[in-house]
């Protein structure tokens, strides 16, 4: 019990803070956080954890966010759309999965890079079906039997919910026997392949996990805001979504969430504070921001902020340790 | 038009853009082979080549001191940055360096947005704008150029690397950096060498370009990424690279013309993803990459 003490605070936090600070400026900020740390956590899943290098996570959040959103508009159930995006996200993604995983490093994120334009472009064309470049808008509110989810503060719960199951779910599958397996193949394929790990199937199948993770998310988004755009699921959110693995830190699981709380913020600050003095404030300018910030972190804090605060975990140990003797 | 010059008009439009991502392919392969860095600044070179000498030459200058200088400064700006951050990573590895080079890729773009605003700009051609005619397709001097450029770069590069000391000895360096270092060769000067001339070439092209395509602070990532799918196709050698181009341009200019003009981008990249993973397949003929 000893070592959940922590999380279970941090948990309570944030279940208890729309309560505390009532602030609806906070919530929603809070609310994108929790969206784009759960993508954050399956993008760093697949990089730092399994060796996958795969940059197409805005896609299938994407495509899960317009699945949703026409099913529902053509007047599918809210939650039965859904699924549908799930399912029809997975099913891309193992069809695309299994032969797009046989490339390895650079190949794998220039083929992943390319899959992303391709949907963005691909969107941005099917105008009757997508409403195009400037997006699909009037998205029907999310309603569960007859509960209707409306708001910002039920879409925090929401989303946190998802956020927080989803690092649970990740935390116990990394240590499963498949979660060992995807990080052995990390470290030395030749050691994996010689103990007998089926590497195709077990990246097949977290590719296609991590990518039905990210098509709920984008549900959520979609149900949330009302509103999509082919441009919310592009590049900028690429860079964005690396800015915050690079800066949390990849390889412990709760940093992505940590890099999303420290970006999003930031960039409100930056809104806040320099949107009165540059000329223009897009996506592209935040990411002269982001890209400074993910330069300093490769190069003077490779481990990212949590790998530096387990770092202050351990030192805070032995010193305790030391003085219990 | 008719069929015969319809078809002559998309070849020779095919060709243009083939020529252009072969000298980007080029840039790619040379900073590649060289460092093992894949450079995801590239493109934005192109794009700051054209948008430096835009704003030089909106700002009073001629159009070839402008042009001088914009390669200048891209050259500058690309060793600065191999010098800066690329050398000072600590623990390199190839997905550090593609994290580092989309961001420091990021900056650059973002830095141009601010400066120089979002709108598409247009820099006069500099061999003027009369128009050639055969056969009812329509030539400018421009597109000549940009072929000739592809020509130049491509006989200048290999009699560069196959009959000059210094070109023997980056190809020396890129083929085994630790043998090279034992001959005496200084590799770190190198590599400095290959991100300045990616930087300059890239410049260059997109200084010839922008009269034909125009030139906006959002070009550089899909021009660059084209660049990148011919090197990969290519296999990293300069004939390779300059035949994928070639290909890719006629088939990019066929598509636009005859099937659509807003999805020819998704038969480039489709085609690159399709040959990466044929690539992964033992053939004949093919040697293995990934």
């Amino acid at each position: 019990m000893k070592g959940r003490i922590f999380p279970a605070i941090i948990v309570l936090a944030v279940f208890l803070l729309p309560i505390i600070v009532p602030s609806p400026y906070v919530i929603s900020v809070m609310c994108f956080i929790a969206i784009y740390g759960s993508l954050a956590l399956g993008k760093a899943v697949l990089m730092e954890n399994s060796g996958i290098f795969s940059v197409a996570h805005p896609a299938w959040f994407g495509i899960g966010a317009y699945v949703t959103a026409i099913a529902t508009i053509k007047g599918v159930p809210p939650t039965l759309s859904i699924g549908l995006a799930a399912l029809s996200v997975a099913f891309l993604a193992y069809i695309i999965g299994a032969p797009l995983l046989r490339l390895k490093e650079y190949y794998l994120a220039n083929a992943t890079f390319c899959l992303l334009i391709i949907v963005e472009i691909v969107i941005g064309n099917m105008g009757s079906l997508t409403g195009g470049h400037e997006g699909l808008m009037g998205i029907p509110s999310l309603k569960v039997g007859s509960v209707k989810l409306e708001g910002d503060r039920d879409f925090y719960f929401l989303s946190w919910g998802l956020c927080i199951g989803s690092l649970w779910f990740f935390h116990n599958l990394m240590r499963m026997r498949a979660g060992r397996a995807l990080r052995t193949f990390m470290y030395s394929e030749a050691a994996s392949k010689s103990m007998g790990i089926n590497i195709p199937q077990y990246k097949l199948r977290i590719f296609v996990i991590t990518s039905v993770m990210a098509s709920l998310t984008g549900s959520i988004l979609a149900f949330w805001l009302h509103f999509i755009q082919p441009a919310m699921f592009g590049i900028p959110l690429m860079i964005e979504l690396i800015t915050m693995v690079i800066v949390g830190g990849g390889e412990i699981l709760y940093g992505p969430i940590l890099g999303a709380f420290v970006i999003m913020w930031l960039r409100e600050v930056i809104q806040a504070y320099l949107g009165k003095v540059l000329p223009v404030m897009t996506a592209e300018v935040d990411a002269v921001f982001f890209g400074i910030i993910v330069i300093l972190t490769l190069i003077f804090m490779p481990g990212g902020l949590a790998g530096w605060t387990e770092q202050l975990a351990h030192a805070g140990r032995r010193v305790r340790g030391r003085f219990a003797r | 038009m008719n069929l015969p010059s319809q078809i002559i008009q998309y070849a020779i439009s095919g060709i243009t853009a083939g020529s252009i991502y072969g000298v980007i392919g080029i840039c790619w392969s040379v900073v590649y082979l060289m460092t093992s860095v894949l450079n995801f600044t590239t493109g934005e070179f192109v794009m700051l080549g054209g948008m430096l000498t835009w704003g030089l030459h909106a700002a009073g200058l001629g159009l070839l001191p402008s042009s001088v200088i914009a390669v200048a400064a891209t050259i500058l700006i690309s060793a600065v940055m191999e010098r800066t951050t690329i050398r000072s990573v600590r623990y390199p590895s190839a997905r550090t360096y593609m994290m580092l080079t989309i961001a420091l890729g990021a900056v650059i773009k973002g830095s141009v947005l601010l400066k120089f605003g979002s709108e598409t700009r247009k820099i006069d051609p500099i061999f003027g704008a009369d128009v050639l005619h055969i056969y009812g397709a329509t030539i400018t001097p421009q597109v000549i150029c940009v072929v000739g450029l592809l020509a130049i770069v491509t006989i200048g590069l290999s009699w560069f690397l196959n009959y000059t000391l210094f070109g023997k000895a980056l190809r020396a360096s890129a083929f085994n950096s630790t043998g090279a270092r034992l001959v005496g060769i200084d590799v770190s000067r190198f590599r400095l060498f290959c991100f300045g001339l990616a930087g300059g070439l890239g410049a260059v092209t997109g200084i010839v370009t922008a009269p034909i395509t125009f030139t906006g602070y959002e070009i550089g990532l899909l021009t660059g990424l084209k660049g990148l799918v011919v090197a990969i196709v290519g296999n990293w050698t300069i004939p390779g690279t300059v035949g994928a181009a070639l290909a890719l341009g006629l088939l990019e200019g066929f598509g636009a013309g005859f099937i659509s003009p807003g999805l020819k981008d998704v038969f480039a990249l489709g085609i690159m993803i399709i040959v990466l993973i044929v690539g992964t397949y033992r053939l004949p003929l093919w040697r293995r990459h990934a």
